[in-house]
């Protein structure tokens, strides 16, 4: 078994389509991760500067002069009776803070935004691996030639899953931990540290998704192994990713939101998310309490769901592997 | 293995059948077909375009479920065991089936891993088939011939004990067929039972010493090139064609006056006619041997299924 595994591995490892989006799974979350370090900068004495002037500018505006005439004439209108000149021109004026719109790094948003974005994208790129790998062998006629050497059904199949899953897992861990690891080298450069417990959630949330993404893998392969074609699988996750929650949705409201694919997958990733219910909005005196409204779906509930979903379509497409012929 | 006096098949199969369901009802590919191949030597496996050949292949390799009999490889009862026996069976099932960004030895060592055949054998295989020298080029920028020999090559990767080849000529040019050609009859003479499958009757004639022939799906005739063909008959022309044929009847060979001479059949080889008629004090004008053609009892044999007739799950035509 193992030495047919690493026949696969050859064959994902030789293949180029597969190169590239094991490139592009790297690129994409360090480009993001890099966008959010870029973003969130601290300030630098230009950007003070450069606040300081627009926020001066903006205080010799005719209409800022006329609203501090306003106040001073009637201060009562401004809500404080009591306020002169100087409070009405403090309270008008444009601050230069009002001109520094930057966010600072917060590692816990880090951790359930762009890292959550990070698995759910590795994800994506692992499942098109898994389909484009299988659906080569069955493209090409190549897989017949295959069962010519190892006519043992379940075991090509097992192989190549353990090849897909195994190239997928170390992609995610060595995406992820450079991730992490860039996150930890620009919060401390910015003596920024999460709060307590953070990086043991970090490696937790990491672990999951690590999981997840190979997870992905086998399902693009398993997929892909029943359809018997990358155009088919391709069609189903797109269908699936672009129309699927709108189309539930629009049938059974936002209720369903609890049964859509993402909100199970970042569930699941992210030790549990919550979710807007109507239906969850009654509160006690009678008004629409916005908080009230959500809904929380565990990581148990998510991972079960998953795992649901997932073993469907690899016991399908076992099935369909040892039952169908091969063209 | 089998006990003595009693021919060991190499393939073997009993009653086969194979339907396929389709949107205008069932059809049926292989019709309650018995196949035997004796070990050694090249067999021809004859039949028209659609006549069910690819998928008795098919199914003897696992890639497709028989719907009813049976069928044995060395033996052993397939697809159940064939795990066991796949490894003395090297095949080429309908056209080459690579990774066409591969190289070609890319595609070998893959397969040649995944039954833990070393580098070495791949690059004599290559060798053997005359790729040696464009291993390494992708196999997409092929020509049709040089994928049939990487598809040869990949099934020499397991010293077979059969070989199974499913039109193993198609798309070479003249010097390529007779080089395959030649490779089958080395193979064949070296042991490996050869089943070549063709609709080239020329080929099967030159290189085959026994042939089975189907259509649609079911077997029409099997036996050795020379039973096919049925007795050798001679083309004689004596001065005295009426003593000629006295002579030649006495010797127990069967004649008929024709207008050109004598229409003698035989299985006793030329030589004696000769000998015959100049015991006779006759002495030959023309003898040459007027040899049934494999390609007059095919067409004579298949005439139906190419007139597109084809049984239903029914039975019907």
């Amino acid at each position: 078994m193992m030495r047919l595994v690493g026949v696969e591995l050859n064959r994902l490892r030789w293949r180029r389509a597969i190169l590239v989006l094991l490139v592009t799974a790297l690129v994409i979350p360090m480009v993001m991760l890099l966008g959010y370090a870029w973003s969130t900068r601290p300030l630098s004495e230009g950007d003070i500067a450069d606040a300081k002037q627009m926020a001066a500018q903006e205080g010799r505006q005719p209409y800022i002069v006329d609203e501090i005439a306003r106040c001073e004439s009637d201060p009562e209108q401004f809500g404080d009776p009591d306020m002169d000149a100087a409070d009405c021109k403090a309270m008008i004026t444009p601050t230069y803070e009002n001109f520094l719109y930057r966010q600072t790094l917060e590692l816990e948003a880090l951790r359930t935004d762009v890292g959550a974005a990070s698995i759910t994208i590795l994800s994506g790129l692992v499942m098109l691996i898994g389909t484009t790998f299988a659906g080569h062998d069955w493209n090409t006629g190549s897989m017949s030639n295959q069962l010519l050497f190892e006519p043992r059904r379940l075991r090509m199949w097992l192989s190549k899953a353990l090849a897909v899953m195994a190239a997928s897992a170390v992609a995610g861990a060595g995406v992820l931990a450079l991730f992490w690891g860039g996150a930890a080298l620009i919060a401390s450069s910015r003596d920024i540290t999460g709060p307590p417990g953070f990086w043991v959630d970090v490696i937790e949330t990491q672990a999951r998704g690590v999981l997840a993404i190979a997870l992905s893998g086998l399902l693009g392969y398993a997929l892909t192994m029943l359809f018997r074609s990358t155009v088919a699988t391709l069609s189903l996750m797109f269908g699936v990713a672009l129309a699927g929650s709108l189309i539930i949705l629009a049938i059974f409201g936002e209720t369903a939101t609890r049964w859509l694919l993402p909100t199970n997958f970042l569930a699941f990733v992210l030790n549990g998310v919550e979710y807007y219910d109507p239906s969850a909005c009654s509160s006690g005196g009678g008004f629409m309490d916005s908080q009230g409204c959500e809904r929380h779906v565990s990581m148990l509930d998510g991972g079960v769901y998953l795992a649901v979903v997932l073993a469907v379509a690899v016991a399908l497409s076992m099935w369909s592997m040892q039952r169908r012929d091969v063209p | 293995m089998a006990s003595s006096g009693v021919q060991e098949h190499v393939i073997e199969t009993k009653g086969l059948r194979k339907e396929f369901a389709g949107r205008g009802g069932t059809r049926v590919a292989v019709d309650d077909l018995d196949l035997a191949v004796a070990r050694g030597g090249v067999h021809g496996f004859l039949g028209p375009n659609g006549s069910g050949k690819t998928t008795t292949i098919r199914m003897l390799l696992g890639l497709a479920r028989p719907t009813a009999g049976t069928m044995r490889l060395f033996g052993e009862p397939v697809p159940e065991r064939l795990p066991a026996v796949i490894d003395r069976v090297g095949a080429v099932v309908e056209s080459p089936k690579f990774s066409p960004t591969f190289s070609a030895r890319q595609n070998l060592q893959l397969l040649a891993g995944s039954v833990g055949v070393d580098r070495t054998t791949v690059d004599e295989s290559l060798d053997r088939v005359g790729l040696g020298d464009r291993a390494d080029d992708r196999y997409k920028s092929y020509s049709l011939g040089m994928k049939q020999r990487l598809a040869i090559a990949a099934t020499l990767l397991k010293s077979p004990d059969l070989l199974i080849l499913d039109e193993p000529t198609n798309g070479l040019d003249p010097a390529g067929i007779r080089e395959i050609r030649e490779l089958i009859r080395d193979l064949g003479e070296t042991g490996v039972t050869v089943l070549l499958s063709s609709h080239i009757l020329a080929e099967v004639q030159q290189v085959c010493t026994s042939a089975t022939i189907i259509g649609n799906g079911r077997m029409l005739a099997s036996g050795t090139v020379e039973e096919l063909l049925g007795a050798t008959s001679y083309r004689v022309r004596v001065s005295d064609p009426a003593t000629a044929g006295a002579a030649l009847e006495a010797a127990g060979m069967t004649v008929r006056l024709e207008a050109h001479g004598l229409d003698v059949s035989t299985d006793e080889p030329g030589e004696q006619i000769n000998r015959v008629l100049a015991d006779a004090g006759l002495y030959l004008s023309e003898l040459t041997p007027v040899r049934a053609d494999l390609e007059t009892f095919f067409l004579e044999l298949t005439a139906d299924d190419r007139m597109g007739a084809r049984p239903t799950a029914d039975g019907a035509r």
